[in-house]
């Protein structure tokens, strides 16, 4: 078995047992290469009422290689918009590159998401950085 | 012609093993050769001094941990009671666990990493899947295998992070490795110690060498002796252990094993 069917089969049965922290949902998770999961901030911020969703991909060196992480673009979903997040949903995180640790989980990172977009307490006036083109999905 | 660098027989190739077998110092001395006659001559003292072998390993900044791994779980393999050693190492190991929890790291977050070290010092004395109890090839081939050698990479890095976060005498003195400034433990941990692919300094070293209850021996191979010696670092914290210290070999940015012998032993064909 890879180790990350290992690894998140019990991150899986973790959250199923314990629930997931405020604001954060399981939306699907229908087999170990690709979760789902809806992340809303939440309190007084400029993203008050916005739900967004978050797509992690996962290789079978998970979790000691870091997950792909991007919020969903589609008919549903926006990415929100914050200095650190692409229009096209990449984020840019340093915890999903160079300080990516096998300490962290799914929940841990939105968690980290969550965080970063509640710590945005100006909405910047427009979506930046722009991308061009469609997103892959 | 293109200049040439101390460092530049670290090449850095993907094809270069994980970890490789044991081979003679001479195979190091001719890649210095035709550049820094510094090192030549500190890897002449190392070979006057009986140090004949070295093991390699891949330079992608997990090199201290892979090296430091395989050469404790080797010293096991070959210490002269097997059994006294591998029970001795899997009780520090059992004893890891809860000083992990107690940082704060999940048990989920960490069980896979252990039971993979711990099974494979286990196979020193029992046999493992396969039936067979580990020998030196089937150890060179766990530690090729990246699922189970970064497996235990990672367990190292987490034990050196605990250990960090619960020794004071460590604690009190993290610099960032940059700037020199003072840094607390969790931050410390978190940017040099966790991620993967970050390469250990000495305060990582001396954690783990304390975590492990191993002694470990580095020898530092910098080019500048000018008498062409090398001065060995000892990280002395085990003063109660069974095994033999671990020999690694530093040139700057990379750690290899340290050998007295030329290459590794053949395994008996039948083992009763």
């Amino acid at each position: 078995m890879a180790v990350s069917t290992r690894r998140l089969q019990k991150e899986l049965a973790d959250i199923k047992r314990d629930g997931t922290p405020v604001g954060i949902t399981l939306l699907s998770a229908e087999d170990f290469a690709t979760w789902y999961l809806s992340v809303e901030v939440l309190g007084n911020t400029v993203y008050e009422g916005e739900k967004f969703a978050l797509k992690f991909r996962f290789d079978g060196q998970y979790p000691i290689s870091a997950p792909a992480v991007q919020f969903v673009v589609d008919d549903t979903y926006q990415a929100p918009v914050h200095p650190h997040v692409y229009s096209n949903g990449h984020i840019c995180a340093s915890i999903l590159g160079s300080e990516w640790s096998p300490v962290l989980s799914v929940v841990s990172v939105c968690v980290t998401i969550q965080s970063m977009l509640a710590s945005c307490k100006v909405r910047p006036a427009i979506p930046y950085p722009r991308v061009r083109g469609r997103s892959e999905h | 012609m293109s200049q040439s660098f101390p460092g530049d027989a670290l090449d850095d190739t993907p094809s270069r093993p994980l970890i490789a077998p044991l081979a003679p110092m001479l195979t190091l001395r001719e890649e210095y050769v035709n550049g820094s006659q510094g090192f030549v001559k500190q890897i002449d003292y190392l070979i006057s001094e009986g140090w004949i072998g070295v093991r390699r390993t891949r330079g992608d900044g997990d090199c201290f941990y892979r090296s430091l791994a395989f050469a404790y779980i080797e010293n096991i393999l070959n210490a002269s009671d097997t059994m006294l050693a591998a029970t001795g190492a899997l009780s520090v190991l059992e004893a890891s666990q809860p000083q992990l929890e107690q940082v704060g790291f999940q048990r989920l977050v960490f069980e896979d990493f252990y039971d993979c070290l711990a099974g494979l010092i286990n196979q020193v004395i029992s046999p493992g899947p396969d039936g067979q109890v580990l020998n030196i090839n089937t150890l060179l081939e766990a530690f090729n295998n990246p699922e189970v050698s970064n497996s235990i990479v990672v367990y190292l890095r987490l034990l050196t992070s605990a250990e960090i976060k619960t020794n004071p005498e460590i604690a009190a003195f993290l610099i960032h490795p940059e700037t020199g400034e003072q840094m607390d433990p969790e931050s410390f941990c978190n940017n040099f110690v966790e991620a993967v692919g970050k390469e250990a300094d000495h305060v990582q070293m001396n954690a783990l060498a304390t975590a492990l209850k191993v002694n470990v021996n580095v020898a530092y191979l910098d080019g500048h002796d000018p008498q062409g010696k090398v001065s060995f670092v000892p990280f002395q914290n085990a003063p109660f252990t069974f095994l033999e210290p671990v020999n690694l070999l530093y040139r700057p940015g990379h750690y290899d094993i340290l050998d007295r012998r030329d290459a590794d032993p053949i395994p008996p064909l039948f083992v009763q």
